[in-house]
């Protein structure tokens, strides 16, 4: 087995523009939360989102403008967090900046 | 089905001729998944609920892993089947306690810090999130 430890500033360099990233976690519990914001420190355009109920980490993405898909069965905080605010405003309005793929 | 033929697509059975629905599969470049527990190897487990996430880990080319702490192998070895992500599957191993941020984590943040949620909701809705973010991450990048 080969050691895999690394800092977070080299863990985040490993992503890439136009990649598919899946998020783990589920609405706000156990999301790779700190990681998502790390990525919207680099210069990452074009980013794909999936999973089958992606959260937080997920909506950062959006937010940022850094991705420019979102595939998933559900995308929501769930409970008193309610809907995913980046999403909402990243697919809202006449000039949508990113497209969600429901069901996909 | 019609909406989405870039997904699915009815073909013949190979064994029989029926019509069968294929789904297209989604092949992530990384999946990202925090845990509670991994070694330096990336052998992980996760407490409480898996969600989806051993399936990510399998379905994505390779995984990378935030965690709230870095555990002996012997943990991994002496209960080899609570190993919910191996090794293999794995690039990067990150020790990053409170890696789910203002969300929850068992045991440690067993709820939601709803102060800083706020401050997020906020960033978002001004476009300053990589502001907030900045601000979260002070010290720790």
């Amino acid at each position: 087995m080969k050691e895999k430890l690394m800092p977070l500033a080299s863990a985040v360099k490993l992503i890439k523009d136009d990649m598919l990233i899946a998020m783990g976690g589920n609405g706000m519990h156990r999301n790779p939360l700190m990681f998502s914001l790390a990525l919207t420190q680099q210069p990452l355009k074009n980013l794909k989102i999936c999973g089958a109920a992606p959260g937080i980490a997920a909506d950062v993405m959006m937010a940022s403008g850094q991705a420019d898909t979102a595939y998933f069965g559900f995308f929501g905080l769930e409970n008193e967090a309610g809907l995913a605010p980046g999403l909402r405003q990243a697919m809202e309005g006449e000039h949508p900046r990113a497209k969600a793929m429901e069901g996909s | 089905m019609a909406q989405r033929p870039e997904f699915f697509q009815v073909v013949k059975s190979p064994f029989d001729g029926t019509e069968v629905v294929c789904v297209k599969a989604l092949v992530p470049d990384y999946s990202i998944i925090h845990v509670q527990e991994a070694d330096i190897y990336g052998n992980c487990r996760i407490l409480g609920p898996n969600y989806q996430d051993a399936l990510l880990a399998r379905a994505a080319k390779k995984t990378i892993i935030t965690t709230e702490r870095i555990v002996g192998t012997y943990r991994m070895q002496e209960e080899p089947k609570l190993t919910t992500i191996p090794h293999m599957l794995v690039e990067a191993v990150v020790e990053l306690p409170g890696g789910a941020g203002h969300g929850i984590c068992w045991p440690e943040h067993p709820e939601v810090d709803w102060g800083t949620h706020k401050q997020y909701q906020k960033a978002v809705k001004a476009n300053e999130v990589p502001q907030f973010a900045a601000k979260m991450l002070e010290g720790r990048l």
